[in-house]
């Protein structure tokens, strides 16, 4: 059974750190806000495939880390639901929602 | 190579093409498009990894709720045509990539370095209802904090919604 490519702990942790790069990259350069929050879920997703990666390699007789990955989507959800009326309650008031623009907060 | 390898390499090029996608495309809906095929792949990552569960609700609640969400919000921020490219200054891409590299160098560094003394044959099946076990016996104080945390949030964007109705 240890011949596999996916039986292999750092395949996994690499893909994990290559999302979270492509994360970083994005939130540094895209425009809009909306853009931004698509890359920070690209991070949590990295960070939830750690978890289960950890857990299944290093102690495959518990849960933890499956658990905390149902923690890290919950969270996930929750942010993204108040980022996302945020943003559209920025969208309505300064009719963009392009970060660069955003300069001035209300009075 | 076996064929269970071939599925891997390829779910694998799949979820780094929907990475690069949602990174480097012009459009938001497409960064969307990519991002689903980002957590597609990382569904089947979790099928590999031995957790079916944790792949179930990746693909309901990513994929099934909060790409709905961003696209119910794309939608809503504004007709697509009158919309910028996404691309900004490259002065800004260049610094992206800057801190995106030192950081890979600095976590490839760490993987590589670290000891990876404890892996073992993983032969051990944790079912789901093992997890439920543990949510409802370890995790219990945890797993009712997150719940309260996302009616709270919930609660948050409706009344964010209702009170810029009434400033009108």
């Amino acid at each position: 059974m240890t011949g596999y490519i996916f039986n292999n702990l750092h395949i996994y942790l690499f893909l994990a750190l290559f999302l979270m790069c492509c994360g970083i990259l994005g939130i540094v350069y895209r425009r809009t806000l909306i853009a931004m929050l698509i890359c920070v879920e690209l991070i949590m997703n990295g960070a939830g495939l750690n978890f289960v990666a950890i857990n299944r390699f290093l102690y495959p007789d518990r849960v933890n880390g499956q658990v905390f990955t149902l923690f890290i989507m919950g969270i996930a959800a929750a942010e993204t639901a108040i980022a996302l009326a945020i943003i559209i309650l920025i969208f309505r008031r300064f009719k963009n929602i392009e970060g660069d623009r955003l300069k001035e907060m209300k009075d | 190579m076996h064929l269970a390898d071939v599925v891997f390499i390829i779910i694998l090029l799949i979820t780094m093409a929907g990475a690069l996608i949602t990174v480097l495309s012009g459009s938001i809906i497409y960064a969307l498009m990519g991002l689903i095929a980002t957590m597609f792949g990382i569904a089947g990552m979790y099928v590999y990894l031995n957790a079916p569960f944790i792949a179930m609700m990746q693909i309901l609640i990513y994929v099934g709720a909060i790409s709905i969400l961003i696209a119910f919000a794309i939608m809503l921020a504004g007709p697509m045509f009158k919309r910028p490219k996404e691309w900004t200054k490259p002065v800004k891409f260049i610094s992206g990539a800057i801190a995106a590299i030192v950081s890979f160098v600095l976590f490839f560094t760490v993987v590589m370095r670290t000891e990876w003394s404890g892996i073992k044959a993983a032969e051990a099946n944790m079912t789901t209802k093992d997890i439920g076990r543990a949510l409802f016996d370890r995790f219990m104080l945890p797993f009712e904090l997150i719940s309260l945390l996302i009616v709270v949030s919930i609660i948050g964007a409706i009344m964010l919604a209702l009170y810029s109705r009434k400033e009108k």
